[in-house]
């Protein structure tokens, strides 16, 4: 998956007049994003309760290998005879940590640089701007592999690994948006006025750039998550945790597959699409609706209508 | 600035990006704790046996000289020997490149064409069924795990109707005699079907998206209009105007996921069993076996930066602006 | 007046939007005609129709409109089945520059080949010959023939308002219909692009439509004009009487608005705003903003009808007899 583009516009719920000529996708765009934002709630809450709700133990057997699932053990049981239910539940857990936090990280490098290098300008910008270009075409892969056996695998490490990839969309959003800000006259008048830049960045940047950080830093959540199957698969998590990531390594070495296990296989890697899929639509909606897109398109497969004459014409 | 100053600054800007590479791989493996040595499986050796490796592997000189030395086997051609069999890692890497070349040029060409047509058709028939279906699959895949999409495929569609899903030659060619070409390479692309499929769809609905929006923005903008007036019908315009410009953010973005398409394509070579350059990787990497890893990704960095290098020279011949 | 042959001539013309909530009477009923050579200005505020109108004689409007009226190219009424008999008038006939026409152009493609395109689609040149009347075309416009293999980000923003203009004229067009086509240019330009289009018109025997909101355009261009307000004509005549012998208060306050270069004249802006135009409107649409209104004006709207020689106005005050109604 690559970084946190716009992707998304809903498709029209009407066109409206030339007059106006603009077409507003709100009402699906605002829709989307409640429906987002109470999916993420819902699985952040299971996170966070995880273990007081996990019906069974993650660690020990209770049956026999990929029993499936039965009143007791809703999702049946995985290759170690593990409740699969109770992985999934606990594999919330790293996930979304994964996820947030890893998105978190990435917010902080890219609005950071992206503000400095949109701020500042010149040299700086031209730098940091140099510095992102390569941190680009320098595949992720090879990247993980290698930070995770340098550092460690650990949980804190997968943060940060996901962090340092996946900031330079942000930086690059930021740095133009901070840039377009700058130039505006209240802010020009601002620096006319003196005082430090802290203040100029606090008081009057900062409160124009933040929402649309806020909308981009859900999109890499979503990014997050998925890289965070990545890493699992490639084995470079701390091995005493369970992720969704890992359930669906999981399933594929235990052999899920010869075993016709679809429990094994499907709940985790489900929950991972329907998190991405709520991240997305939420960032898309917010990220539309701060920077609206006004549309009118000028092809169309339907044709205007005809309307029988009325009235008298001039020339009757 | 011209077209060739544009060139020139993309070469440049290739060259360094290269040494830059070289360097970090450099750097990052020999900051890896342990070294050749340690990687070696070697119970029982003795310390004269590892002062001797340490020696050959130059171990002992300072960093910097150890730089040259690597540069200067890097030109050689020379990218080391694996720890795990003691062959080469140029000829360790060489057969599963070739190998792995079909497979994500196949799932490319396929995440490309079914990106471009589904982006299209929903831009062009925007608020309808078709566009509220394809903007939704294309969202749904790009949401799901690419090794998942992989584990499915073959749970649900390779299994049972007895597609290959594993290998890259049946078992059974040749064992009553010997193969013809053909039969040899029906079987490759047998092979390689399914993993480029799966890489095609995991990859295809960010691109669908994109296109779509692309599109969109340019259905929008006057010059389509202006082609309407002049009295063209829908699909002309389309072909003939709309669709270069919507092309080129695609262009962009498979530039930029070109980092996403290796991943990938290591993804479904595990599921499948597919002996490239991907299943490569996660073997040394389960091996410890260093130089293989660091030849690895040193060809993997050089392909996506050449890679980056052709998407900057279609992409000026797609749009004259670029000049500018 | 003469026996010639209006090249166009629009009767009884209506546009509607579907929109959200309802339907917008965007264009109430607007007839006009139009001779070869002519050049006629459409004025108004923002939103007066006056673009919808246009669009409408050429079909160029998006799915959510239903339109009703006549719409004579040369006699034949192209609005008769909808986009089926509008179609073959497009560019053959009835061209146009469009506001902003600036990005009328593709970016990735030469200019000269975007000239070419209607030329080789209707089937009035092909081929090289094609090429040497885009080139000629680019001539007569007042650029560079040599320059037809250019892309238009070489252009200044004027070239492109002429090239734009040159690709209008490509498949030799009966009626040319510029919409706005001097916004966005700097006055030097703006002048030598009116200028273009005098000679044009009168070179070629083009017949001429002038959508614009700057009264000065028009009054340096056309001969007539019609105003337009609320979707609806509420003058037009010859553009000396508009200025002279208003019978409009709308087109009095419309000129009185216009700050004058040479005069002392005060500058007025009209206060208020124009009509919703997605509830149907009682009596005269101007009333609320008029400086003249009387109590027949809120009750009754008003009728276009003749008040002088090709002048015709829709207000109540060219009914009322010399002396103030009692």
């Amino acid at each position: 998956m690559t970084e946190a583009i716009g992707l998304v516009e809903a498709p029209a719920a009407a066109e409206s007049t030339p007059r106006r000529g603009f077409i507003r996708e709100v009402l699906f765009g605002q829709r989307a994003a409640v429906v987002g934002l109470v999916v993420l709630l819902f699985f952040v809450v299971i996170a966070i309760i995880g273990p007081w709700i996990e019906p069974y133990s993650t660690t020990t057997q209770v049956g026999p290998v990929y029993a499936p699932p039965s009143s007791q053990h809703w999702l049946g049981l995985d290759d170690g005879g593990i409740d699969m239910l109770s992985e999934v539940i606990a594999g919330a857990r790293v996930s979304m940590i994964v996820g947030f936090a890893g998105a978190a990280v990435a917010m902080f490098i890219g609005g950071g640089v992206g503000l400095l290098s949109g701020y500042f300008g010149n040299k700086t910008d031209i730098f940091l701007m140099r510095i992102t270009d390569y941190f680009l075409v320098i595949p992720d892969v090879p990247l993980m592999i290698v930070a995770a056996a340098v550092f460690g695998r650990s949980t804190l490490n997968v943060v940060l690994i996901i962090g340092i990839i996946y900031w330079t969309s942000t930086a690059r959003l930021i740095r133009a948006q901070v840039k377009s800000v700058r130039e505006r006259v209240y802010v020009k008048r601002a620096r006319a006025l003196g005082g430090g830049h802290g203040r100029l960045v606090w008081k009057h940047i900062t409160p124009q750039v933040a929402p649309l950080l806020v909308a981009n830093t859900v999109l890499t959540i979503a990014i997050a998550v998925f890289a965070e199957t990545y890493i699992a698969f490639l084995g470079l998590e701390d091995p005493s945790t369970i992720s969704w990531g890992k359930l669906i390594q999981n399933s594929l070495s235990g052999g899920a597959i010869f075993h016709k296990a679809w429990w094994a296989i499907i709940p985790p890697g489900l929950c991972v699409t329907i998190v991405i899929l709520a991240a997305t639509m939420m960032g898309q909606a917010m990220e539309d609706a701060l920077n609206p897109r006004l549309r009118v398109g000028h092809l169309s497969v339907r044709r205007f209508r005809l309307r029988p004459l009325r009235g008298k014409l001039e020339s009757e | 600035m011209s077209g060739a100053d544009y060139l020139i600054k993309r070469t440049v800007f290739a060259i360094v990006t290269v040494f830059v590479a070289i360097t970090l791989n450099f750097v990052l493996f020999r900051a890896l704790p342990g070294n050749a040595v340690t990687g070696l499986r070697c119970g029982h050796c003795t310390k004269q046996f590892r002062e001797s490796i340490v020696k050959q592997y130059g171990l002992d000189k300072p960093k910097l000289q150890q730089y040259f030395v690597y540069i200067e086997r890097l030109v050689h051609g020379d990218l080391g020997t694996s720890t795990f069999d003691n062959r080469p890692v140029w000829e360790d890497i060489r057969g599963p490149l070739v190998n792995t070349l079909p497979m994500i040029v196949a799932g490319t060409v396929i995440s490309i064409l079914l990106g471009v047509m589904t982006g299209v058709i929903a831009a062009w028939r925007r608020g309808t069924v078709a566009d509220t279906s394809n903007t939704w699959s294309a969202l749904a895949f790009y949401a799901m795990p690419t090794q998942w999409i992989g584990i499915l495929v073959v749970f649900y569609i390779a299994i049972p109707l007895g597609l290959p899903a594993s290998g890259i030659e049946s078992n059974t060619l040749g064992i009553l005699s010997t193969p013809s070409t053909w039969a040899v390479f029906s079987d490759r692309v047998s092979h390689l079907f399914l993993p480029a499929l799966v890489l095609g769809i995991g990859l295809y609905g960010e691109y669908a998206l994109i296109v779509r929006s692309s599109m969109l923005e340019t259905l929008g903008e006057d010059y389509v209009l202006t082609a309407r007036a002049k009295g063209m019908r829908n699909w002309s315009i389309v072909w003939k105007h709309a669709l270069r410009n919507a092309m080129l953010p695609l262009v962009t973005l498979i530039a930029l996921s070109l980092g996403s398409i290796v991943a990938g394509a290591i993804v479904v070579e595990d599921v499948f069993s597919y002996p490239g350059i991907g299943l490569a990787t996660i073997d040394a990497l389960n091996r410890r076996d260093y130089p293989v890893l660091q030849g690895i990704f040193l060809i993997l960095t050089l392909s996506v930066i050449i890679a980056n290098f052709i998407a900057d020279l279609v992409y000026f011949k797609l749009d004259p602006r670029v000049t500018e | 007046m003469s026996t010639r042959t209006p090249v166009l001539s629009v009767d009884g013309l209506e546009v509607w939007f579907d929109v959200p909530g309802g339907e917008l009477h965007a264009v109430q009923g607007v007839a006009f005609d139009l001779f070869p050579g002519e050049r006629m200005g459409l004025v108004g505020e923002s939103g007066c129709g006056k673009t919808t109108t246009i669009l409408a004689l050429m079909g160029l409007l998006p799915p959510n409109a239903s339109v009703a009226g006549r719409v004579l190219v040369e006699g034949e009424d192209a609005l008769a089945k909808g986009e089926e008999s509008m179609a073959p008038h497009r560019w053959r006939d009835v061209a146009m520059v469009f506001q902003g026409a600036m990005n009328a152009f593709n970016p990735v493609k030469t200019v000269g080949s975007q000239i070419v395109e209607p030329m080789e689609l209707h089937g009035v040149s092909s081929g090289r010959a094609a090429w040497n009347q885009a080139a000629e075309l680019l001539e007569m416009v007042g650029i560079s023939g040599s320059r037809a293999d250019r892309y238009p980000h070489e252009f200044s923003g004027g070239m492109r308002q002429r090239a734009a203009i040159a690709m209008a004229l490509a498949c030799n067009p009966k009626v040319l219909l510029a919409d706005e086509p001097t916004t966005a240019l700097d006055v030097m330009v703006q002048a030598q692009i009116l200028e273009l289009l005098v000679r044009l018109t009168e070179d070629l025997g083009l017949a001429m439509i002038l959508v614009t909101h700057d009264l000065p355009v028009v009054a340096q261009v056309c001969r007539r004009a019609a105003v337009m307000y609320a979707g609806k004509v509420a003058e037009s005549g010859p553009i000396e009487t508009l200025y002279h012998d208003p019978r409009h208060p709308y087109t009095r306050m419309l000129f009185q608005a216009t700050p004058d270069l040479h005069g002392d004249d005060e500058v007025t802006s009209i206060p208020g705003a124009p009509p919703r135009l997605d509830r149907e409107v009682v009596g005269c649409p101007f009333q609320p903003r008029c400086d003249s209104a009387f109590a027949r004006c809120p009750q009754e709207e008003p009728r276009l009808r003749e008040v002088g020689d090709s002048h015709t106005a829709a207000c109540h005050l060219n009914d009322v007899p010399a002396q103030v109604a009692g």
